[in-house]
């Protein structure tokens, strides 16, 4: 019983990450319809800035992880701007291939930059923790879900109440529309695009305390991210960090049950089963 | 008047093209005899002739049907693990093992299109891009059977070719050579004839297909389900050449089910010689850029890979034989 | 006259509306049926159920007695029944022939559909573009050409969604003899237009929509004097001058 409960608020704990990282992911397609293939390699981007940030500077990654945001932000922006822009038109296969190229470039060019090395920062939290009855709470698992859960916080106010944030939605709800009111639909693009990699770049950050970094990390997160976003639905930010909460929980329990290996197995056939069964997503109709 | 509008299209080729045809064959039959057939030219062109088949196999479905699968590692590995474990097992020819793969494949097909088959574009990469991953960790797990990560070698006999193994390089030429025609035909006919057209109308408007009576599901499945098996034939094809094989390589995304898309891309989607003219130029660079630069700079060839990828697409999405055309044509123009 | 087509409760909402409701007909074999209404009244959705790509929210529908409500286009396809687009959806890279011909491959081989196909495109007088691109026609080329497409798959019912909309007076009277001619083969049609002249002059009783309801049902003469039709119309008809293109 205290074995599924600890295996709850771990799930929980990781699963906010999950919600963060994919958030961008869905608020890139939410807003302009393209689905992401290299989006994961933005984490994997967002893990080496703030590694370097920390070796160089001495920033904790989770300061570092606003330095990534905004690196990676600027990063997205001229991505969109040069390879993104010129096929939101075009068919799906050159969408879907023109990302799959981008994850091969990003990917490979770590490695050429980097090395295949492994890094890990170390704070003085890393082996903390807090014990709440028979519960164990890693404290830089704790940290991160609550880095993430504020950055959440932040980026629905923003899409809410902000006047960016309305005119983006407006976008993507109707980009004709949006146009005649007078929206720079190509600049919200942009701002979608450099956000929603920045985003996932920062959960990169507030990983770093726990996981190590190499150019292959994203990888690991790919399906992952998508089983997210499907779950709560392709394009619902809202749904993203329900869909990471679950994500996470589903992962923590399969691990109790299933051998170390087959761990992933049960994230894909999930995914496979929520995309044929409900492809619009768990939660249609409670939209971002 | 009936007559002049009835002249059928595609059913006949043009007799210029015939020729060319004919020709292009005949160079592929002599070229071999020239080459060492222990050398690494005559492998990097079996390797091009294998790619251009699996390319082409996928271009039933990514080209005809527009069904983008970034998952057909899964269909090629089984091909490939089905043959090389029935031999290793029970000392099966490697030809029965392939019918088997065939069949496994077949299978594994229609069980994915049942439930996804409503799925478009996005969605349905997305599944199959699952798919993949699904068999390659299956392979990577199920230790007992598959060898697990270690990966598989297929059991050394001596040449013969009800065993489908041999020495030198040149016999598995020729097979992949057959195997090309064989898929490339298959590919013609199925553009050519009912089921092209079906699908050519579902690609366009699959409303309207369907309300003049076009059965979606059934045409998408057909598809599928030949593209599959196909695909699983050639894994037991890549297996017999290679020897050895591991689930990360066989099952991978990169190395298996992108660079099938990316041959039918790069050579243009849909069209019958597309995946010949984009393996012919992907798999030399790829062979070149490796034997190049791989020791040098870890990650360069790959990343070369995808700025080719990109490059194609923002330039010339068509792909290189709506390049080749429009050249030919400027080139012409300028004769006049 | 025996019912070829009949039509019961047949019901549709989208979320909160009812785009079509409660709507029963019969349609006699060999009929030209009108059906009128104001834009939005659901002349569309009704055809769309008809034809299956709209599931009816309730309802039966009956071709030569059986039931096809629910089923999937191409199967009310075979069964006799199929229509063509308010908003022309030609397969637009293919040949006017590969798109008339997609049509025949329903009963028959490439070779016999392109048969038939040469044969209707010459009956609808589009011969002469046979190998133009669909999507490099005029619209009232396309409108020919979904007709002629649909004719392809040998329909025993044949709804036609404004096909007339565009064109010019001459054109839209080689269309009415057209029709006049496909219905003296015994094809059974049900007509939706805006051209009053055109719905008058063609068909023998009209079913008049609005906001999703049947609100009239007679012959032409009948339906223009009812007051429920005039009052659906009010309006509608100073803009029947210019504003229909
Ligand atoms: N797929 C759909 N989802 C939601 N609402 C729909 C859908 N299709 C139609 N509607 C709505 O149903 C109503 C009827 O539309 P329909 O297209 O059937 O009208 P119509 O009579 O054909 O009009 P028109 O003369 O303009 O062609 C409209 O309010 C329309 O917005
Ligand atoms: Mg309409």
């Amino acid at each position: 019983m205290l074995q599924w409960l600890q295996a709850l608020v771990d799930g929980v704990l990781v699963g906010g990450v999950y919600a963060i990282v994919s958030s961008g992911l869905s608020l890139v397609f939410g807003i302009m319809g393209v689905v992401n293939f290299a989006h994961a390699e933005f984490l994997m981007v967002g893990m080496f800035v703030a590694w370097f940030a920390w070796a160089y500077l001495g920033i904790d990654p989770l300061l570092g992880s606003l330095i990534a945001l905004v690196v990676v932000f600027l990063f997205g922006a001229g991505i969109q701007r040069t390879l993104i822009r010129p096929i939101l038109k075009a068919p799906q296969v050159a969408q879907i291939f023109l990302t799959v190229g981008l994850l091969f470039c990003l990917e490979n060019g770590a490695l050429l930059l980097f090395g295949a090395n492994y890094r890990s920062v170390s704070t003085p939290y890393q082996t903390e923790s807090l014990r709440l009855g028979g519960i164990i709470v890693s404290l830089p698992y704790l940290l991160a879900f609550l880095m993430s859960g504020l950055s959440g916080g932040l980026l629905w106010a923003f899409l809410r109440f902000s006047r960016t944030g309305r005119a983006m939605r407006a976008t993507a709800l109707d980009p004709m529309a949006a146009k005649l009111v007078g929206i720079d639909t190509d600049r919200m693009h942009q701002i979608a695009f450099g956000l929603g990699v920045g985003l996932t770049a920062f959960g990169g950050a507030v990983i770093l305390p726990y996981l190590t970094v190499y150019p292959a990390v994203g990888a690991q997160y790919v399906v992952l991210m998508f089983t997210v976003v499907v779950l709560g639905g392709l394009g619902s930010v809202a749904g993203a960090a329900v869909g990471g909460i679950a994500v996470g929980v589903i992962q923590a329990f399969s691990a109790l049950v299933f051998p170390v290996q087959l761990q992933n197995l049960v994230l894909f056939l999930v995914f496979i089963a929520v995309l044929a069964l409900r492809p619009q997503g768990l939660l249609k109709g409670a939209s971002a | 008047m009936t007559e002049a509008v009835a002249s059928p299209r595609a059913a006949a080729l043009r007799p210029g093209r015939a020729v060319l045809i004919a020709a292009v064959l005949a160079v592929a039959l002599a070229v071999p005899l020239g080459l060492d057939p222990q050398g690494y030219p005559i492998r990097v062109l079996t390797l091009t002739l294998l790619f251009a088949a699996m390319g082409q196999a996928w271009n039933i479905v990514g080209g005809l049907a527009n069904q983008i699968s970034l998952g057909h590692a899964g269909f090629f590995g089984i091909g490939a693990y089905a043959s090389t474990i029935l031999l290793r097992d029970f000392g099966l020819s490697p030809w029965l093992g392939m019918l088997a793969g065939m069949a496994l494949a077949a299978l594994a097909a229609a069980a994915l299109a049942v439930p996804t088959f409503r799925l478009k574009g996005h969605y349905f990469a997305l599944v199959t891009l699952a798919f993949g991953e699904v068999m390659r960790v299956i392979a990577n797990s199920w230790s007992s059977v598959t060898g697990g990560p270690v990966g598989l070698s297929v059991p050394f006999a001596p040449d013969s070719l009800w065993m489908f193994q041999f020495g030198a390089a040149r016999p598995y030429y020729y097979i992949c050579l057959g195997a090309l025609v064989a898929v490339t035909l298959v590919f013609w006919r199925i553009k050519a004839g009912a089921l092209g057209y079906r699908l050519r109308a579902i690609k366009e408007n699959a409303d309207a297909a369907e309300v003049i009576g076009v059965d979606t599901f059934r045409a998408k499945l057909q598809a599928g389900l030949i593209s599959a098996t196909l695909t699983a034939g050639l894994g037991t094809v890549y297996a017999q050449f290679s020897y050895f094989f591991d689930p990360d390589t066989i099952f991978g995304v990169a190395t298996i089910s992108v660079r099938m898309a990316l041959i039918a891309i790069v050579g243009g989607v849909g069209l019958t010689f597309g995946p010949i003219v984009g393996a012919f130029f992907i798999i030399p660079v790829e062979e070149f850029a490796n034997a190049a630069l791989a020791g040098r700079a870890a990650g360069l060839s790959a990343f070369v890979y995808g700025a080719v990828l990109i490059a194609v697409i923002l330039l010339k999405p068509e792909g290189l034989l709506a390049l080749f055309a429009a050249l030919g044509k400027r080139w012409r123009e300028r004769r006049r | 006259m025996s019912a070829i087509l009949s039509v019961r409760n047949l019901t549709r909402r989208f979320g909160g509306l009812t785009a079509v409701n409660n709507v029963s007909f019969d349609l006699s074999r060999g009929e030209v049926l009108g059906l009128i209404g104001p834009n939005g009244a659901g002349k569309t959705t009704l055809f769309n159920l008809l034809v299956g790509i709209h599931k009816p929210t309730a309802g039966s529908i009956r071709l030569d007695g059986r039931e096809i409500a629910g089923l999937a286009p191409n199967r009310v396809a075979r069964a006799g029944m199929t229509k063509t687009f308010q908003n022309v959806a030609l397969f637009q890279e293919s040949t006017v022939l590969d798109n008339v011909l997609t049509g025949g491959l329903l009963h028959e081989d490439v070779a016999g559909a392109r048969a038939r196909a040469a044969a209707i495109l010459d009956r609808v007088g589009l011969a002469g573009i046979a190998h133009k691109l669909a999507g490099d026609l005029s619209f009232p080329e396309r409108a020919r050409v979904e007709v002629a497409r649909a004719l392809c798959t040998r329909p025993a019912i044949l709804l036609l969604d404004e096909v007339m909309a565009a064109l010019t007076p001459v054109e839209m009277e080689a269309f009415l003899a057209l029709v006049r001619t496909l219905r003296a083969d015994g094809l059974t049609l049900i007509v939706v237009e805006h051209h009053m002249h055109a719905i008058m002059t063609l068909c023998d009783r009209i079913l008049v929509l609005n906001f999703g309801g049947l609100i009239a049902e007679g012959t032409p003469r009948e339906v223009a004097h009812h007051p429920a039709v005039i009052e659906a119309y009010l309006g509608k008809a100073y803009a029947e001058g210019g504003a229909d293109a």
